[in-house]
Parts: structure tokens; C-alpha cells; sequence
């Protein structure tokens, strides 16, 4: 299969790739770019394990081709922290204990990073609802949940642009 | 995974026609969408292909068909079409028995027994699915093999026949098909 | 400041046992540092991709590899045939059996591998698998055990025909594994025959699967140049899979390295050794190159360690008043087409006879029938503690089957019932030894907490308003901590397990254990463990496992024994170090060990203030300012080889609205009270309960593998696995109490199978109890809707009238 170039932005970088049509993100961005922050846990869309920030939408980077990213802005958990630290999101989790195997948790993070600029003062239920995409068998989501509301309170009160 | 559909295809056209076009098993398969006869090995023994998208299972089938049995004075036809999918993850076998016969008001009707076994990823995927989708299978093949017998009649029941056989696609379209399990599962709750 | 603030604040420097300290290995997860197995990239690393059979049982008549080797990017494609010069392609199993690496002239369940595709990348070696070409010759299949062993049942394994002393017992038929049986049965049928009332449920325990997010799988690199073999592997175990490759390739064990990088989960779904790690490690050797196998989600489900599929017979003979007189069980156990179902070896129905639960019965029987079927192997897995989790069901189910029948209240026969506390340790009927326990105090705080008695007046209330809500209850004990050596052992060695500390010249330390963490956060709490233990900070502490060229030798974590053996190594091994400093501290401060008073991070002399030397001035003088004949140096190492197993132990109440037409179950309430003993660091428990009780709700409510009569698997996808999303899962309650166990160095049991163990049940009670009223005394899982409404369309009250 004859490979395609396609270029996209990164964590804020450019970045150049050589990929079959058939390949997937998730595999570019864990196997070409060595960003393997983001995770695989299934092959049928269910886990979330993959999830990433793709044109201000969190997208599971296992149901997306590498050539549907051209010219794309993708943000991963490496990219999730700052010049001045950790990120509100990042911050919540280690705090509230919102993660055991640390498996499920770079999705988790994109997912609420993007979640809560959607939706920043939610309801718990709103909550489960939005976040009902990511899937993690160690946590039994409860601290996850409290995770999402400090990361709201924190980015609330700091106004910071998240 | 065993599926048993028991189906009855009315033809308009004769007891004959209909035993006749039967009998020819490359015309017969090409009733079935996505499916061609491939070759002939011997008088009981053919080689087949069929392909199909079902829910989350895509299949391309290599099988083989023989002739257990050819009855003309029952104007019986007994197969078993056996194959795998080429990448190995699927088997499936069906077993038909297909009887032309005339009903009491003279009409002819073509009796069909399939029992389906499969195995694998379209067992595993596509079980929930199976008997429904075996059963608009069965219902696509009866259409055109009722088509088939008009086209052969010859007069304009036949020309319009022929029309619609041509437009037919040549394979098995498994989001037009699903649309039509989904229709056909609905259909079935209110009547 | 006062002594007593003084006090609090160097204990809150610590930050050691019972603070609910911040993880340390947070950081590295929360920036997607992590370095799971699948992250690893070396160079020239090929891909490994299994063909695998679609049939649950059929002859092999010929593999053909000529179109995918002639792929490009095809390096090679290995069958049973390019095993066998290297005998690989059989392998033994944890208990006692032996299991196919690449299918050898015939397969015995769905999706068995076949051959191995090794290839540049994992979308080639996917092609590849494709282009190999088997033809099989279909065989009946056996999917029901019960008829596993009729006469004229099909033959499963070959290869043992005639073979008829088993690994654990004589097998009575060719598909039989074994018969274990434990306890009086003379006495428990006389029990049952002399008795005023007896009850007998059949239930059956669904066959399930762990299913971590992140899948099996490992990296195999044989250096050619230093003939050294290095494995990552998703193992808990990381020594046993060390010893057995070593075993298997010849390679001596000096010259392999496996490495348990981070694990995405465990669950007991990474303790067994699978076919792909043997073909990846042999692809390696033979091509020189590492090679990388990960499996699918799909593979994961069907062909990796399942869990359970144990039908129950559970029956108890007691007098009017509810007092139990006797317990037997019969369990017809399906293990699949193997027996590597991963027990210690002498317990081939694991730790199965904790089954008297927290009672005090005089006589009881059990018994368990393994039997071979065509499906994939396993049976223990999945929180279960050894086969716990079917145990505490049985006795559970049956205590609430009793109370039916005598019309006692289901806390009520509990506490009639209990071993009382007077009665610690414990020797049930069936020859545990319980350590330590108080269950009425438990179950009696966790009715107090939830106002039981409201509760049973809104049922009654409600019932009368032919609505259905049911509360149930589950006090469960539960064996963990494997253990004593003279009894454990896992392929020959022994069930301890071990720690080594070294304290750096400048006060911080590292520590090895032979253990090894899937999320339990042993990072930190082996850090809070010797900071409470030495007095330095566990902020100081760095923590380390999984390596097997730098850890001493481990037995894994799996079974909860993380705690009771491994923990009990670092107490002990730190208490080796504080030995030495205390005489180090003498010769400091010029006075005899005697003298000396140790006071949380620091030895003072007794009565003369001021004179003390912290953890830290003795860690300086360990290597310059030795009393005479003294070693340099500040370090140990312990073996811990547990005296006995532990009993933690929980009360648990759940309750639970029903609507009667749709059948769709409500989880209105989870109270779960827990005692593990001491507890290290509470958040990490209470996180880890939380997930036990998730994990739970999701067998009890949703989750089976079932098989169709070709032994087709159903549902070996999350489109049809329940995992629970975020939506369904219930709010948790979480209580606890400490009864230490009075043999552990900390008093502490292990904890977080528990919640597993207990909630099962306890979801099956309150489900159950909804439908009480009706005559209703059992009914089988999973609770889904479905199933629930076919209940109440069985009893008539599904429609609206």
C-alpha cells in the first residue's frame, strides 16, 4: 500500500508523518511520534482508552485514520501541562485519587479537559453522562468523579485558560 | 450455531420452468446476492464464492457445493454449500432442500428447507443476528429466483422481469440489508 | 512548641501508616509517562500476530504458510512443527497439567492458537494471518460439563487417554480433571440426617473475565551477542515467569531478565504464562530481534484466564431456631480444554474451603469435580482470592435460602450463627484457621448505618403496594495471604515472599520487593510502611519492583497477599535495619542498647533529654562511624515465609428497586464495611474498594460468557461484555473496623478482593430478596434486565393490569 504524507499539529507542533491510508491515529501517535501517552484497550470504539483533543472535540484516536488528521490540531495528555505547571485537570486526579493502574487515566484527561470547557460548573450526573465514553475497571469511577469537580472548582476560581 | 427457516416463494411460471432453472446450480447461486458459482468439478461437486457484510463481520466465502441428491419425479433438489471465509475466522454450512410444487389452486410454489450452521467470528459477532439475517437472505434469493421464472416465460411479465434482474446489485449490501432486518424486525412486532 | 505538637508534626513528616497520603506514582500517570508494555519500541522490534481456529474442537489436517511468507515484511510463521525440535510446543501449567502453546494436530476451543505470523509491523503480521491457510477437520464439541462425563461424550484430550493418575487425584473418566474434597462427610450426613430442617439450592456461578483496560502481552529481546533474554510481560508474577522460561528455553535463569513494567490492571488476568509470551520469546531467539506480542480485546476475552463457571450444590441442616448443624456443597467445575487454572498446586479448587464462611458449624462436606470441555482455560481469576469468591457465594446464598425456609430475618440468622469473638483463632470445620474477627460488631455497625430496621418497614410497605425492593446482606470472611510454604507453592516454590532495604548515607532509602503493583500503589505504601517502620519520610523512600535482575525473588502479586506476606517481609527487614541502628546509636551516644527508647523517628536515651539521634545521624554514621567489628553499611533483606493465611473479613448491605415490567434493577443503596486490620493508607483502600464493588456490580448485573452448543463463545466483545460505564455504576458507601490479625508483624490482613467477594453476592441477595415474598429463593446471574423481567413475567406481575 502506497504510503501518504500528512502533516498536522501536535501538542502544538508541527509534525510530518508517512502513513498507509488504512493506518490509525492512535498507532502514528503511539508508534511514529512516540507519544504513547494515549492507550488502547479495545479494537471496537468502547474503552476510550485512546481519547485525544482533535479540533476542539475529544475524538477516539482508534476510530480516526491517520490521513483524516491532515492539517488537524491535536492535543494528547503530553501535551496537557504548561509552562507553569500541571494542569488543573492533571492536578484534580492526583488529589482526589482519580487513578489506580494509571491505564484508563491519560483518556480520562483529555476527556475532561475538553468536557469541562463544554460544560465548566456540571452536575454530577452531567458528570457520568459526559464521561460515560471512558471506561476504567480499577476506580469504580467515584474519585474520577470528584476529580472532575475539583478540576472544575480549581479552573473556576482560577479562570485560567484551560 | 444452528438456524432452521423453513420458506415458500410463490412463482408465477410453471411446474416445469421452475424445475428446470432448479436444476442449473451456477443459475440458482446467482439468485443469491453476492454469490457466484466459480466451478464445476464434477456432476455433483461445484465451487463457489460468496460475500457478505453482516453487523461487524466482514466475509468473503470459499465454498464448496454438492449434490446429494436430484429427484425429478419430486422435483427435489438437496444440497449442502459448505465454506470458509478467506481470512479463516468464519465457517458456515448450509443444508437445503428445495421442492417445486403445485398448490391446489394450480399455482407453483417453490418449498425450501434450510438448516445454516456457523462457526467463528460470524457466530460469535453475528449470532443474535442470525436467523433474521439468514431469513432476508432467503427472502433476496426468492425474489429473484421468482423473477427468473418469469424472465423465462417470455411474454412482458418476462421483459419487466428481466429489467428488474438486470438492476439487481451484485452484491450483498449490508447497510441497505440491515435498514431492511431492522424495517423487517419492527414489521414483525405490529403484525 | 509541646511535645504533643512536636509529636504530630514529625508523624505528619512521615506520612507513614494510616495517612491517606497522595501516591507517589501519580506524577508519571497523570503526564502519560507511564511505561506500559505495549509503550516499549527497541530497535529492529518485529510484531507477532496468532492465526487462530474458529473451531471449539476439530483435527488440524494441514496449515499452509507458503502465501504468507511470501508477504514482504513476513519474517516467519511458526506452527506446533517448528516447536516441536525445541519441545515448546507443548507447556506445563500452574496446576499440574499441560497446555498447548501452538496447537499440536488437533484444537481444543475457539480461537486456540495455531500459528504465529512474525512480521515488521503489526498491520503486515495482521495481513500475514490472514494468508495462512488451515483446513480443519470439524470434531463434536463438549460444552456442557455435565455431560463431560457421559460414556459417549466426546474425547477430549488426547493426549491423556489412558493416563488416569491425575495431578490431584485419579480421574474417573477420560474428560475428568479431578475430584478434591475436604472435611467430615461421615459426620455432615449424619448432621443432615439427624437435623429438624434441611435446604438445597442449585446455583451456578457464571463465567466471567477480569478484562483490564490494558491487554496481555510482552516484548521478547534475546541479545544474541550476550546470549541474555529479556522479556517485558504483562505478569504479576514476574519470578515465577522467570524460573519457568528459564526452565523451558534451557537459558539459565542468570541469563534472563524479566522485566513487569507498569501493568494497566491485573485483576488475576496476568498471572498465568500464555502461549504468546512462549512464541514471541522463541520467535526472538530463533530471529534475533525482539519481538513484540500484544493481543486484541477480543483475544483477551476468550482465550486469556477466564473466571468461575462453578455449579453449586449448597445445602445446610439446622435446628428450628436457625443454628446451623451442617454444611455440604458439590461443585461440578468447568476449567476448559487445560487445567491452568492458577492455584497454588495442592489446592486444585483453591482456597474453596473457607466455604463455612463466618459461622461457627460443627460438621461440614465438600466436594469439587473438574471436568475438561472445549472452551479456553482458567477458572481462577478476577479478585477471587482462590476460588473465595464461589466459596463466600455458596455459603451467602444458602444462609439467605435458610432464613427463608425458617422465615428468620436474614441478619438475624447471621448473628445467631457467627464465630464469636471469644472463639478467635478459629478452626472451622473444614480446617481453616481464622485469626481474628468480630462480625457481629461489623454487621451490627453496617444495620445501624443504613437504619435496617426503616428499611424492612418501607419493604413491608411497599410490598404492599406490590412493589418489589429488596435489601440484602453478605458477612463474608475470606482466606487470603498464600502462604505457609509447607502447604503453598506455585510450581515447587514456596508461597513467601520478600523485601530488601538500603538506607543511602544522607537518610533516604530504597527498597525491593518481590512483589509487584497493577495499580495497588505499592509505591507509596511500602514507602509508608518503612517510614513508620525507620522514621524517615516516605517522600524519601524510593520503592522499586518488578525486575527480576534487581528484586529478590517473589511470588507475585495476586490473591490479596501483597499485605500479609510481602508487607510482613518489609516490617520484618526494616526491624533487621532498626536492630542495627539502635546499637549504632549507642555507640553514638555512648550508652548501652538498653538505654535507649525509640520515639518515632529517633532512639533517645531514657531520662536524659536531648541526647538522641535521629533515622538520618545513624544512617551517616553506618558508613563511617561503626562501633567495633561492626559492617559498614545500613541495609537487610527479609524472606517472609507466613506462619498462617490471613481472614479479613466485611459486612456488606445493598438495596435494591426492581421495576416489575421491565425487569431493570435500581441499586439504591451499597454499604460496605470492610476489615483488613491495619490499614496503610486509607484512601488507597477505600479507592480500591470502590473498584471491587464496580468490578462486582458488573458480574453480578451483566456480565457471562456463555457458549453455544459448537462451542461458539458469545459476547467475547465489550459490544456485548458489560463493563460498567460511568452511568450505571452505583454510589459506594464505604465503613470499616480494625480487628488486626494478631499473627502479622502489622497486624495487617491484605484487603480489596474483598469487595468483589462480598459484593457478588450481596447484589444476588437484595436481587433475590425483591422476589422473597413471591417464594422466590434463588435466582442465577447475571441480574440483567432480561433477566429480571423473565422472573416477574414467570410470576405474572410484569404486566400493567
Amino acid at each position: 500500500m502506497k504510503k501518504i504524507a500528512v502533516s498536522f499539529k501536535l501538542n502544538g507542533q508541527q509534525v510530518d508523518t508517512l502513513v498507509e491510508p488504512r493506518e490509525l491515529l492512535i498507532h502514528t501517535l503511539r508508534e511514529q511520534l512516540m507519544q504513547t501517552g494515549s492507550h488502547i484497550g479495545c479494537e471496537t470504539s468502547h474503552c476510550g482508552a485512546c481519547t485525544v483533543d482533535f479540533n476542539g472535540d475529544s475524538v477516539k484516536s482508534c476510530t480516526l485514520l491517520t490521513v483524516q488528521a491532515e492539517g488537524a490540531e491535536v492535543l494528547t495528555v503530553e501535551g496537557l501541562a504548561g509552562d507553569d505547571g500541571l494542569h488543573p485537570v492533571q492536578e484534580a486526579f492526583m488529589e482526589e485519587h482519580g487513578l489506580q493502574c494509571g491505564f484508563c487515566t491519560p483518556g480520562m484527561l483529555m476527556r475532561s479537559y475538553r468536557f469541562l470547557q463544554e460544560n465548566p460548573n456540571p452536575s454530577e450526573e452531567e458528570i457520568r453522562m459526559e464521561m460515560s465514553g471512558n471506561l476504567c475497571r480499577c476506580t469504580g469511577y467515584q474519585n474520577i468523579v470528584k476529580a472532575v469537580q475539583y478540576a472544575s472548582n480549581k479552573l473556576q476560581t482560577t479562570k485560567g485558560d484551560a | 450455531m444452528k438456524v432452521e427457516l423453513n420458506k415458500v416463494f410463490e412463482i408465477n411460471g410453471s411446474v416445469e420452468n421452475t424445475w428446470v432453472f432448479l436444476q442449473n446450480i451456477s443459475s440458482v447461486a446467482s439468485c443469491m446476492p453476492g454469490a457466484e458459482i466459480t466451478e464445476q468439478v464434477d456432476d455433483n461437486n461445484y465451487k463457489g464464492k460468496v460475500k457478505a457484510n453482516i453487523g461487524p463481520v466482514t466475509m468473503a466465502f470459499n465454498g464448496d457445493i454438492k449434490i446429494i441428491k436430484i429427484d425429478p419425479s419430486k422435483k427435489l433438489l438437496h444440497f449442502i454449500g459448505k465454506g470458509q471465509d478467506t481470512k479463516g475466522t468464519s465457517v458456515a454450512e448450509m443444508d437445503l432442500t428445495a421442492k417445486v410444487c403445485t398448490k391446489k389452486d394450480g399455482k407453483t410454489e417453490l418449498v425450501g428447507t434450510a438448516i445454516v450452521n456457523v462457526s467463528g467470528k460470524i457466530a460469535n459477532f453475528g449470532g443474535r443476528m442470525m436467523e433474521q439475517v439468514a431469513d432476508q437472505i432467503l427472502d433476496q434469493f426468492g425474489e429473484r429466483f421468482a423473477n427468473n421464472i418469469v424472465a423465462m416465460g417470455g411474454d412482458a411479465a418476462a421483459k419487466e422481469a428481466a429489467k428488474i434482474l438486470d438492476k439487481q446489485p451484485k452484491e450483498l449490501n449490508g447497510l441497505a440489508f440491515a435498514w431492511s432486518i431492522f424495517i423487517g424486525f419492527f414489521k414483525k412486532l405490529f403484525s | 512548641m509541646s511535645t504533643t505538637d512536636d509529636n504530630i508534626e514529625r508523624e505528619n513528616e512521615l506520612q507513614g501508616i494510616g495517612c491517606s497520603r497522595k501516591r507517589k506514582e501519580d506524577p508519571r500517570f497523570i503526564q502519560g509517562k507511564g511505561n506500559y508494555v505495549d509503550d516499549i519500541k527497541l530497535s529492529g522490534m518485529l510484531h507477532a500476530e496468532i492465526v487462530r481456529s474458529p473451531y471449539a474442537h476439530a483435527r488440524i489436517v494441514s496449515i499452509d504458510k507458503s502465501e504468507a511468507l511470501a508477504l514482504p515484511g513476513v519474517h516467519a510463521v511458526l506452527t506446533a512443527d517448528d516447536l516441536k525440535p525445541l519441545s515448546l510446543h507443548w507447556m506445563p501449567t500452574l496446576a499440574g497439567d499441560v497446555q498447548a502453546v501452538l496447537a499440536d494436530e488437533k484444537v481444543h476451543f475457539q480461537m486456540q492458537e495455531v500459528a504465529v505470523v512474525i512480521a515488521d509491523d503489526r498491520y503486515i503480521a495482521a495481513d500475514g494471518a490472514q494468508l495462512v491457510h488451515v483446513e480443519y477437520e470439524e470434531l463434536p464439541a463438549l460444552v456442557d460439563p455435565h455431560k463431560a462425563m457421559n460414556s459417549d461424550a466426546p474425547i477430549l484430550r488426547e493426549d491423556l487417554v489412558g493416563k488416569m493418575d491425575g495431578a490431584h487425584s485419579k480421574r474417573l473418566h477420560d474428560n475428568h480433571i479431578f475430584t478434591w474434597d475436604v472435611g467430615d462427610k461421615d459426620s455432615t450426613d449424619r448432621a443432615f440426617d439427624d437435623a429438624d430442617i434441611t435446604v438445597k439450592e442449585d446455583m451456578f456461578y457464571q463465567r466471567v473475565h477480569p478484562c483490564p483496560i490494558e491487554t496481555c502481552g510482552c516484548v521478547a529481546d534475546f541479545d544474541k551477542i550476550n546470549s541474555k533474554l529479556t522479556v517485558n510481560v504483562t505478569s504479576q508474577a514476574p519470578h515465577i515467569v522467570r524460573t519457568v522460561v528459564s526452565m523451558l528455553s534451557g537459558i539459565p535463569e542468570s541469563k534472563v531478565r524479566v522485566i513487569s513494567p507498569d501493568i494497566g490492571g491485573g485483576f488475576g488476568n496476568k498471572v498465568p504464562i500464555y502461549p504468546g509470551y512462549v512464541v514471541a520469546i522463541v520467535a526472538s531467539i530463533v530471529l534475533g530481534r525482539p519481538v513484540k506480542w500484544i493481543e486484541s480485546r477480543i483475544e483477551n476475552l476468550t482465550t486469556t484466564g477466564f473466571a468461575r463457571d462453578y455449579h453449586m450444590t449448597g445445602e445446610l441442616a439446622a435446628d428450628k431456631d436457625g443454628q446451623i448443624k451442617g454444611l455440604r456443597v458439590n461443585v461440578l467445575a468447568d476449567h476448559g480444554a487445560f487445567d491452568s487454572c492458577a492455584d497454588p498446586t495442592k489446592f486444585p479448587a483453591g482456597m474453596f474451603h473457607i466455604c463455612t464462611g463466618s459461622y461457627d458449624i460443627p460438621n461440614a462436606y465438600a466436594r469439587v469435580d473438574g471436568v475438561y470441555t472445549n472452551k479456553a482455560p482458567g477458572g481462577v481469576a478476577y479478585r477471587c482470592s482462590f476460588r473465595v469468591t464461589e466459596a463466600v457465594y455458596v455459603i451467602e446464598r444458602m444462609m439467605d435460602v435458610l432464613a427463608q425456609k425458617l422465615n428468620i430475618d436474614k441478619a438475624e440468622i447471621r448473628l445467631r450463627n457467627f464465630v464469636k469473638p471469644e472463639q478467635f483463632p478459629y478452626n472451622t470445620a473444614l480446617g481453616a484457621n481464622l485469626d481474628s474477627g468480630d462480625y457481629h460488631t461489623a454487621l451490627n455497625k453496617v444495620l445501624d448505618a443504613v437504619d435496617y430496621k426503616g428499611l424492612l418497614i418501607e419493604q413491608q410497605e411497599k410490598r404492599a403496594n406490590g412493589e418489589l425492593m429488596g435489601i440484602g446482606i453478605v458477612t463474608f470472611t475470606e482466606i487470603v495471604g498464600a502462604g505457609p510454604t509447607k502447604s503453598c507453592d506455585i510450581l515447587g516454590v514456596g508461597m513467601f515472599d520478600s523485601a530488601e532495604i538500603r538506607i543511602h548515607p544522607t537518610g533516604s532509602a530504597i527498597a525491593r520487593m518481590g512483589s509487584i503493583t497493577q495499580g495497588q500503589g505499592h509505591q507509596t505504601t511500602f514507602a509508608q510502611i518503612i517510614a513508620t517502620e525507620l522514621g524517615i519520610s516516605s517522600e524519601d523512600i524510593q520503592i522499586e519492583e518488578g525486575d527480576t535482575d534487581t528484586a529478590p525473588y517473589g511470588l507475585g502479586t495476586y490473591g490479596s497477599r501483597t499485605t500479609p506476606v510481602a508487607a510482613a517481609a518489609t516490617a520484618l527487614a526494616a526491624r533487621k535495619i532498626k536492630a542495627k541502628a539502635s546499637k549504632i546509636a549507642a555507640h553514638l551516644l555512648e550508652v548501652s542498647t538498653d538505654d535507649l527508647e525509640w520515639d518515632i523517628d529517633r532512639f533517645k536515651v531514657r531520662g536524659v533529654p536531648g541526647q538522641e539521634k535521629t533515622m538520618k545521624d545513624i544512617a551517616f554514621a553506618a558508613y563511617n562511624n561503626l562501633p567495633e567489628g561492626m559492617e559498614p553499611g545500613l541495609e537487610s533483606i527479609d524472606y517472609y515465609d507466613p506462619p498462617e493465611f490471613t481472614y479479613p473479613f466485611g459486612a456488606y448491605l445493598c438495596v435494591v428497586d426492581i421495576c416489575k415490567h421491565t425487569g431493570e434493577t435500581t441499586v439504591r443503596r451499597f454499604y460496605a464495611l470492610d476489615d483488613c486490620g491495619t490499614r496503610i493508607n486509607p484512601m488507597i483502600i477505600e479507592g480500591q474498594i470502590h473498584g471491587g464493588l464496580t468490578e462486582g456490580f458488573a458480574v453480578a448485573m451483566g456480565q457471562e460468557l456463555s457458549f453455544d452448543e459448537k462451542g461458539n463463545i458469545q459476547g467475547n466483545s465489550l459490544m456485548d461484555y458489560f463493563l460498567p460505564t460511568m452511568v450505571e455504576t452505583p454510589h459506594w458507601e464505604t465503613d470499616y473496623t480494625v480487628t488486626p490479625s494478631p499473627h502479622h508483624p502489622l497486624g495487617a490482613k491484605g484487603v480489596a478482593e474483598s469487595p468483589h467477594v462480598g459484593s457478588i453476592p450481596a447484589f444476588t441477595a437484595a436481587v433475590v430478596d425483591s422476589f422473597s415474598h413471591l417464594g422466590v429463593t434463588h435466582m442465577n446471574m447475571p441480574h440483567s434486565a432480561f433477566n429480571v423481567w423473565q422472573k416477574c413475567n414467570e410470576l405474572g406481575i410484569d404486566q400493567h393490569k
